[in-house]
C-alpha cells in the first residue's frame, strides 16, 4: 500500500504575479501554475483517496483562513482544504486562482497556515507531509519566529519545498540580473528557511523543465510462482533435486490508461452547455459542463444467431436459454456440459522442471516469446540460495541456458521456458522467458538473400536482387559510421541500450493529455513532448557525421521509388509462363470457343480474352459478357450465397480494366449495376450486396487510380456512400 | 463466460494480421489431389527391420492430408481443406456419382472431402480411409482407363470457383508418382496445360509433391513444368523457391521414409503466408527508404475460445454473437462514429472526440527507422516483452529493396551487430523502440526450409516496463559447489545443444483438441495424453544421478561450513538457521534442498503407508500438497486428505 499523503500547495497570486518578467510571454502566475497543476493533476490521476492535497493562495484581496483575526495572516486564503481532490475542485481552483489587486500578504505566514492545516488534518497519524510554496518572492516578508517554524516543521517531519520564479540557482545556471533588492532579501530568507528545515529550495525554471521528464510508476511485483526448480522426479528417484524458488516479473508492459466508451446524452449536443451542473461554479467561463452530465455510458448487448435457411437473410435469432457452452471442432459444434467443464484441461502440477541444456551461442535470440521473469531462491532460505547460486554460476561457466517446463499452478497449461544466468556483484538470479512450441512456429518460406536459385536449380550469385561488392562495401561503411554510443551518469561510454531513458510514448502522451484536458478543457490535444519521441530519429550529430557514407550508399544502391500508379500493374508477360517457358497463349489462341465466356470459368477466360484483345471492341464485349454473368449470379443467389463470387468477379474486372486503361467500361457497368441492385431488379432486396461492395471498396475508378478516368475522387466517394 | 468479453480493442488491433488485401479475403483453401493408380497403391515395405510396416504412396498422402486437416482445425480454424482422389474407378462430384444418369462431368475424379471447413465426421472419414478401414478398398480402386489431367484440373477449378470464391490463397496439392500422364497424346497434354493456365488466372497455385519409385526418378520436365508457374498469382515472392524444394521432397525410399519426407514437405507449406503488414518503409537513413513486409513467424497458438452452442435443434449448432451498442440512458442503438472515448479522472470522465483520440495515437506513418547500430551483445537477455516480428524485403514500393536489405542483413550477421529502430508497424499503432537483428536461413535434414533468412524485430521494454528486482538472499556458491553442478549440467545437453520447437508440441493445446475430437465423434476417452514436454526422468537419473548426489553432498558440506558448521557461527545463530536445511535422512542418498519440507514428506509418507493420512493436521497436508505442485488452498480437510492419497496412488 502506498503511504498516505498530505500536501499543501501555496500559490502566490499577488498583483505582481500577474505581470510578465524577464521577457517571458506568460505571467509569473501562469508560469507557476504549470508546475502546480502538473503536481495536482498527477496526484488526482492516482485516484487514491489517501493522496490528499490542499491549496492556499497568498496575497489575495481578501482573507479566508483559521487565523484571519490576526493581521499577520491577512491576505491569505485557503482555497481548498486537505482531502482527496476531484474534478469539481479542479474547476473551483481554476476559477479562483487569478492575480489579485494587492501585493500584500506574507509568504512566511502562509507557510504557517499550511502547517496548521496539516497539523489539524493529519493529527498524529502516519502521513507523508509536504508544503510547496510557489512565489516570485516580491512581497513583504517577516523573518519573525522562523526558528519556531523550522523546529515545528522538523518535529512533524514535514517536507518544505520553495520554488521561485527567477530565483538564483548557480548550480542550475540561473541568475537574475538587476535583481530587486527586496526580492534578493526575500530569496535569502526563504533559502535559509528551506535549508534549515532540510527542505528544497529551487528555481521555477528548473522545476518546469523537469516536468517534461515522464514519471514512471513503480509497481511492486508479486510472485507469479512459488515452487520448486526440479531436476528429475523426486517421487521415483533419489537423485532428484528440488530447489525452492520464487518467480517475479522482470519486464511487464505498462499499458496506457484504458478509455471507456460514451455517447452524448440524448438531447445534449456537443457544443451545448448545461447550466447548473455544478453548484460551486459561478464565475464566467465556468460553464464548461461537467462531463458526467453530458455523457452516458455505452452498453453492449449481445444476441445470438444460427444459420436458418427459412429466415430472411439466412440467419435467425435464438433464445439465450437454448444456449450452452461449447467449442468448435472444424465446423462441428461440440457441446460441453457443465459437469464436464474441465474435460479438455490437461492435468498438470505446479513446478519448474529442467529438461536439458543448450549452448548460449547456438540460441537464436528471436525465439524469446514473452516478457521476462526473474527466478530467485525462496525467501530466507540460505540453503536454497546457495544451491541456486551454484546452478546460476555453473550455467554461466559452461555458457549454457537451461530449457525447462513451467507450470505456475495446478491445472494451468505448461510452458517451455528458457533460463539464463544473471550475475551482478550484489544480485544473482535466473532470467526466464517463454519459448515457442511446435504449433507456434509458422513455416512461411522465403528465398535466400545471399543467392538466387533459378528455375532450373542453378545458383546465381550476381543478380539485381543481390548486393554487389561495392554495395556491400558502402553498406558496411555506413553501418560503421552509425555506431551508437551511450554514456552513463559518470560520462563513461557504456555498451548498453538506452532502455532506462526511453519512455512509453503512448502511455505518457495519453496520461498527460488527460491531465491537461482536466485543467484546460478547451485546449486542443498537444503534440507528444520531445522527451517521448527522443528515439524517433537518429541524433543529428550522427546523421551529419555519416552523411557522406549515406550519400555513397544511396548512389550505389540505386533504389527507385515505384510511382503509385504503376503499383500492382500487370506483371511482365514472361512471368505468366509456366516453368518450362511454354507459350500457353499460343495454345489458347487455337481454342476458338473461348471468345465466348463460360459462366463457370468466367474469371480465367475474361483475363485471357483481355490479354489477347486486339481492339477496344473486344474489351468492351468481354466486359459486357462478364457483366451479364455477374448479374446472373446476383439474380440467382440464394440469400448471400453467391455474393463472394460476385465480389471476386467485380474486383477482377476493376483491376483488369485499370490495367488496360479502360476505366469507363467498369464505371459505366457499375453505375448500371448499382441502379439495378438498389432498384431490386436482381432478384429482390440485394442491399446487403451493395453494402459489401462498399466495404470492399469496389467503387468507381477515379482519376487517382487511372489517368484515363473522368471521375473525380470526390465523386467516386459519394457514389459509393450514397444509397440512391 | 469468456464469449461475453471480446478482447480489448487496442490489443487485438496490434496483433491481427491483415484480413483483407483490396477486395480479397485473406483466407486459405487447400485441395489435395491424390493420384490413385496401381503403382501409387502398391505398399512399400519398411527397410528398417526395427520398424516393420508398409505404406503405399496413396496411403501416405492420405495420412498427410488427415494430419494437415487435424492441424489446421487447430491453427487455422477458418481456412478450408478438401480431398480429391483421381484415377479412381468410381467417380463422385457433388450430386453426380456412378449411379447418376447421363455423362459424368469428371470421370475418375472422386471428391472425397468437399472443400470447406471440415466437420468432425469428415475428419473421421478421412482417417478411416487413410487407415484403410472397411470401405476404403472400394474407393481406392484404380481405374482401368487413364484419367484426363485436364479434367482433373478443371474439376479442381470448379471446386475452388464455387467453394472458395475470393480467397487470397487457393492451393492445389498434387501428390503423384506419374511424371508423364499423357505421354502419347499431344492433345490431352495441351488441354491440360490450358486448364493449368485457367487455374493460374483464377489465382490457384499448384504445388506438386512428386513421388519417385525405387527405380524411377520423378522428372518434372516431362509434364509438370508446363503445368506449374514461376510466380504465384497472389504472392509474387513465394515460388521462385519452390523448385529446389520439390527436389528435396522427391521421396524415393520405403514407405515410412516416404511418409516422413512427404509430411515434412507438406508441413512446410501447411499455412499460407499471411502478412502482418505490407510495404512498410525501412528507413536506413534520412531520405533512404526501402520497403519490407512483416510476418508473425512466431506466435503463441491458443485454443479457440469457447462459444455458445445452440441446443434447440437435432444437432448442436454454433451460434454467432451479434453485438449491439446501446446508450445507457435511452437504450437507443449507437453507431461507432458517435462514440467518444473518456478516461476516468478525479471522479469524472475526461472525454476526447474520435478525431482527438486518433490524434493522440498518431505518431506518424508506419515505419521501421534505424537510429543507429550496436553490437549484438548489447541486447540483454532480459530485454524482451513479446514475440518478434519477421521482416523480408518487398520490391513493390522501392525497386532495389531486396539487394539493399540483403547487404544490410549480411553486414549485421558478419559483424554481430543489431540496429536500434523506431518501429510503428501500422497506422496508429503505438511506437516502440526495438532491436533489429539478422537471422540466417535454416533447413532440416530433408533440405526443407525451417527458418527463412531475413531480419527480426524484437520490441524492447521501455523504462516503464522494467520492474525492479525483488529483494533476495545472496549466497554466492563456492567454486567446489559450482564445479559439482557444472558436471550435472554437462551431462544433460539437449541434442545438438539447441532448442528445437518442433520436438515440443503444446500438450494442453493438443489435449484440448484431442478431447473435442473424441466428443465430436462420440469416441471413447483417449486415455492418457501424450506430453513431450515432460522431462525424461529415467535418462536424467541414469546420466546425471551420480553427479547430482556428489553435488548434494558438497552442498550439505558447504552449507554447514557457511551457516551451521561448528566454529563458524555462534550457537544461537546456528539453532535459528537449522530448519532451513535438509536435516534428516542419510546425506548421500537424498538430493533435496527443500526449506524444511522434506521432513514433512517422510512424515506424510509414513502416515499414508499406515493409512493414517487423516490424522495429519491441515497445515501439514496443505504444505505437502503445495510442495508437490498441487493446490491446497480453500479446500476442506477431507478434500485435502483425498488429494494427498491421490498423490501417493499415482506414484
Amino acid at each position: 500500500m502506498a503511504e498516505k499523503e498530505a500536501t499543501v500547495y501555496i500559490v502566490d497570486v499577488g498583483r505582481s504575479m500577474g505581470e510578465c518578467h524577464n521577457g517571458r510571454p506568460v505571467t509569473d502566475l501562469d508560469w507557476a501554475m504549470r508546475y502546480v497543476w502538473d503536481r495536482i493533476t498527477t496526484t488526482i490521476a492516482t485516484g487514491r483517496k489517501t493522496a490528499t492535497l490542499g491549496v492556499v493562495a497568498l496575497r489575495t484581496d481578501d482573507t479566508v483562513n483559521d487565523l484571519e483575526g490576526d493581521p499577520n495572516f491577512a491576505n491569505i486564503s485557503v482555497l481548498l482544504g486537505l482531502g482527496q481532490a476531484l474534478m469539481p475542485d479542479v474547476r473551483k481552483l481554476r476559477e479562483s486562482i487569478k492575480p489579485s489587486h494587492t501585493n500584500k500578504g506574507d509568504a512566511v505566514s502562509s507557510i504557517v497556515i499550511a502547517m496548521q492545516m496539516i497539523i489539524t488534518f493529519c493529527k498524529k497519524l502516519k502521513y507523508k507531509r509536504k508544503i510547496v510554496l510557489v512565489t516570485n518572492g516580491s512581497g513583504v516578508m517577516s523573518g519573525d519566529g522562523l526558528d519556531q517554524i523550522t523546529e515545528k516543521i522538523k518535529e512533524d517531519n514535514m517536507e518544505l519545498v520553495i520554488i521561485g520564479a527567477d530565483f538564483d540557482d548557480l548550480e542550475y545556471g540561473i541568475k537574475e540580473e538587476d535583481k530587486d533588492s527586496r526580492k534578493a532579501e526575500n530569496e535569502a530568507l526563504l533559502r535559509k528557511l528551506a535549508e534549515d528545515c532540510d527542505g528544497v529550495f529551487g528555481t521555477l525554471q528548473q522545476a518546469i523543465t523537469e516536468l517534461e521528464l515522464p514519471r514512471i510508476k513503480v509497481t511492486k511485483s508479486m510472485p507469479s510462482f512459488k515452487g520448486f526448480l526440479q531436476l528429475g522426479n523426486s517421487n521415483d528417484y533419489d537423485t532428484a533435486v528440488r530447489i525452492p524458488v520464487e518467480r517475479y516479473f522482470r519486464t511487464y508492459v505498462a499499458k496506457p490508461p484504458s478509455a471507456s466508451s460514451f455517447v452524448l446524452r440524448s438531447g445534449a449536443s456537443a457544443g451545448q452547455e448545461e447550466s447548473g451542473s455544478s453548484a460551486t461554479v459561478t464565475a464566467p467561463g465556468a460553464s464548461q459542463p461537467s462531463e458526467e452530465n453530458t455523457l452516458t455510458a455505452v452498453r453492449m448487448s449481445r444476441t445470438y444467431q444460427i444459420k436458418d435457411d427459412s429466415a430472411p437473410g439466412g440467419k435467425g435469432d435464438v433464445e439465450r436459454d437454448d444456449l450452452a457452452k461449447g467449442y468448435e471442432y472444424g465446423r462441428t459444434a461440440v457441446h460441453i456440459s457443465q459437469i464436464d467443464e474441465n474435460i479438455t484441461t490437461l492435468e498438470t502440477f505446479a513446478g519448474l522442471e529442467l529438461i536439458g541444456f543448450v549452448q548460449k551461442n547456438k540460441y537464436d535470440r528471436y525465439l524469446h516469446m514473452s516478457n521476462t521473469n526473474v527466478i530467485i531462491p525462496q525467501r530466507a532460505n540460505d540453503k536454497a540460495a546457495l544451491a541456486l547460486s551454484s546452478f546460476i554460476h555453473a550455467l554461466f561457466e559452461v555458457e549454457s541456458y537451461a530449457v525447462a517446463r513451467l507450470v505456475t499452478k495446478e491445472a494451468k497449461p505448461p510452458f517451455m521456458v528458457l533460463l539464463a544466468p544473471s550475475i551482478e556483484p550484489d544480485y544473482e538470479c535466473l532470467i526466464e522467458t517463454q519459448l515457442p512450441f511446435a504449433e507456434d512456429v509458422r513455416s512461411y518460406r522465403f528465398p535466400p538473400l545471399d543467392k538466387v536459385v533459378t528455375v532450373s536449380g542453378k545458383v546465381v550469385t550476381e543478380h539485381r536482387n543481390l548486393p554487389s561488392h561495392s554495395l556491400q562495401d558502402a553498406m558496411s561503411k555506413y553501418v560503421e559510421s552509425m555506431d551508437l554510443e551511450y554514456k552513463n551518469d559518470d560520462g563513461e561510454l557504456v555498451n548498453t541500450l538506452p532502455i532506462e531513458y526511453s519512455y512509453s510514448p503512448l502511455l505518457h502522451r495519453i496520461e498527460s493529455a488527460v491531465r491537461h484536458r482536466a485543467v484546460y478543457p478547451k485546449d486542443p490535444v498537444l503534440d507528444p513532448s520531445d522527451r517521448l519521441t527522443k528515439f524517433a530519429e537518429p541524433v543529428e550529430e550522427m546523421v551529419n557525421k555519416s552523411q557522406p557514407y549515406l550519400q555513397k550508399l544511396m548512389t550505389i544502391a540505386d533504389v527507385k521509388k515505384v510511382p503509385p500508379k504503376t503499383k500492382g500493374r500487370k506483371r511482365q508477360r514472361e512471368a505468366e509462363k509456366p516453368l518450362s517457358g511454354l507459350d500457353v497463349d499460343a495454345l489458347l489462341n487455337q481454342e476458338p470457343k473461348r471468345a465466348k465466356l463460360s459462366p463457370e470459368n468466367a474469371i480465367p477466360e475474361f483475363k485471357q480474352l483481355l490479354s489477347r484483345a486486339d481492339s477496344v471492341e473486344v474489351i468492351l464485349d468481354a466486359v459486357k459478357q462478364m457483366a451479364g454473368i455477374i448479374e446472373n449470379l446476383i439474380r440467382h443467389s440464394l440469400g448471400d450465397a453467391n455474393y463472394d463470387r460476385v465480389i471476386e468477379g467485380l474486383g477482377t474486372m476493376r483491376d483488369e480494366l485499370v490495367d488496360y486503361e479502360e476505366p469507363a467500361a467498369y464505371n459505366d457497368f457499375l453505375r448500371k449495376l448499382k441502379e439495378k441492385i438498389l432498384g431490386e431488379e436482381l432478384g429482390g432486396d440485394r442491399k446487403e450486396l451493395w453494402w459489401l461492395i462498399r466495404r470492399k471498396k469496389l467503387g468507381l475508378i477515379d482519376k487517382e487510380m487511372s489517368e484515363r478516368s473522368e471521375v473525380e475522387a470526390k465523386e467516386a466517394k459519394e457514389f459509393l456512400s450514397s444509397s440512391e | 463466460m469468456s464469449d461475453d468479453n471480446p478482447p480489448r480493442e487496442e490489443d487485438a488491433f496490434e496483433e491481427e494480421e491483415l484480413d483483407e488485401t483490396g477486395f480479397i479475403s485473406v483466407k486459405d483453401a487447400v485441395l489435395f489431389a491424390i493420384d490413385v493408380s496401381s503403382s501409387m497403391l502398391t505398399p512399400r515395405p519398411s527397410s528398417d527391420p526395427k520398424k516393420p510396416g508398409e505404406v503405399s504412396p496413396t496411403s501416405a498422402a492420405l495420412k498427410c492430408a488427415y494430419h494437415l486437416m487435424q492441424q489446421r482445425i487447430i491453427s487455422n480454424p477458418h481456412d478450408m481443406i478438401g480431398v480429391l482422389l483421381y484415377g479412381t474407378k468410381s467417380s463422385k462430384f457433388y450430386d453426380e456419382d456412378d449411379e447418376s444418369r447421363g455423362d459424368l462431368s469428371y470421370p475418375h475424379c472422386y471428391l472425397f472431402t468437399d472443400l470447406g471447413i471440415p466437420s468432425a465426421q469428415e475428419v473421421k472419414e478421412l482417417r478411416d480411409l487413410a487407415e484403410d478401414e472397411a470401405g476404403a478398398r472400394e474407393i481406392l480402386m484404380p481405374s482401368e482407363e487413364p484419367v484426363s489431367m485436364a479434367n482433373v484440373l478443371f474439376c479442381a477449378n470448379q471446386i475452388f470457383t464455387s467453394k472458395a470464391p475470393n480467397f487470397l490463397s487457393r492451393r492445389l496439392f498434387i501428390v503423384t508418382d506419374n511424371d508423364n500422364p499423357h505421354e502419347d497424346s499431344k492433345s490431352l497434354r495441351s488441354a491440360a496445360t490450358v486448364r493449368a493456365r485457367d487455374l493460374y488466372d483464377l489465382g490457384v497455385t499448384i504445388e506438386l509433391f512428386p513421388i519417385s519409385g525405387p527405380d524411377h526418378e520423378f522428372d518434372t520436365a516431362k509434364f509438370y513444368d508446363d503445368i506449374i508457374y514461376k510466380t504465384s498469382p497472389s504472392d509474387g515472392e513465394a515460388p521462385a523457391y519452390l523448385k529446389p524444394d520439390t527436389h528435396a521432397s522427391t521421396a524415393k525410399g520405403d514407405g515410412i521414409s516416404l511418409l516422413n519426407s512427404l509430411l515434412s514437405s507438406i508441413n512446410s507449406r501447411s499455412v499460407a503466408r499471411r502478412a502482418l503488414f505490407s510495404n512498410v518503409a525501412l528507413e536506413i537513413g534520412p531520405d533512404f527508404k526501402i520497403s519490407v513486409n512483416g510476418y508473425l513467424l512466431l506466435k503463441r497458438q491458443e485454443p479457440a475460445r469457447s462459444c455458445f452452442v445452440w441446443l434447440g435443434g437435432e444437432t448442436p449448432q454454433i451460434t454467432q454473437g451479434v453485438t449491439t451498442l446501446m446508450a445507457d440512458d435511452t437504450a437507443h442503438t449507437v453507431e461507432k462514429g458517435e462514440i467518444r472515448k473518456a478516461y476516468k479522472f478525479g471522479g469524472e470522465q475526461i472525454s476526447f472526440t474520435t478525431e482527438e483520440q486518433q490524434a493522440l495515437r498518431g505518431f506518424g506513418d508506419p515505419v521501421i527507422r534505424i537510429i543507429g547500430f550496436k553490437p549484438l551483445a548489447a541486447l540483454p537477455f532480459w530485454a524482451n516483452v513479446k514475440h518478434p516480428t519477421f521482416i523480408y524485403p518487398s520490391e513493390e514500393d522501392y525497386v532495389g529493396s531486396t539487394r539493399v536489405f540483403s547487404a544490410l542483413q549480411q553486414k549485421l550477421l558478419e559483424d554481430e551487430k543489431m540496429a536500434l529502430v523506431w518501429f510503428i508497424p501500422r497506422k496508429n499503432a503505438s511506437p516502440v523502440l526495438a532491436a533489429m537483428i539478422a537471422g540466417t536461413e535454416k533447413v532440416d535434414e530433408e533440405g526443407v526450409q525451417k527458418v527463412p533468412p531475413g531480419m527480426w524485430i524484437i520490441p524492447l521494454p521501455f523504462a516503464d516496463d522494467v520492474r525492479q528486482n525483488p529483494e533476495s538472499t545472496l549466497n554466492v556458491a563456492p567454486d567446489s559447489l559450482i564445479d559439482a553442478m557444472r558436471e550435472v549440467v554437462q551431462q544433460l545437453q539437449l541434442p545438438k545443444a539447441v532448442y528445437d520447437p518442433q520436438k515440443y508440441p503444446n500438450p494442453s493445446l493438443q489435449w484440448h483438441y484431442r478431447i473435442l475430437q473424441a466428443l465430436a465423434l462420440d469416441e471413447d476417452h483417449p486415455g492418457t495424453p501424450e506430453d513431450k514436454t515432460v522431462p525424461k526422468y529415467r535418462q536424467i537419473h541414469k546420466r546425471a544421478g551420480d553427479y547430482v548426489l556428489a553435488w548434494s553432498e558438497e552442498l550439505d558440506k558447504q552449507y554447514s561450513t557457511m551457516f551451521g558448521g561448528a566454529g563458524t557461527t555462534t550457537l544461537v545463530k546456528r539453532g535459528a538457521k537449522e530448519p532451513a536445511g535438509d536435516a534428516d535422512g542419510p546425506p548421500a542418498k537424498k538430493a533435496k534442498i527443500e526449506g524444511g519440507t522434506s521432513g514433512i514428506d517422510d512424515e506424510v509418507r509414513r502416515s499414508y503407508e499406515k493409512g493414517a493420512v487423516s490424522k495429519l493436521t491441515v497445515p501439514v497436508l496443505r504444505e505437502f500438497l503445495t510442495a508437490h505442485g498441487r493446490t491446497g488452498a480453500g479446500l476442506k480437510k477431507a478434500e485435502l486428505v483425498e488429494r494427498v492419497e491421490q498423490h501417493f496412488e499415482k506414484y
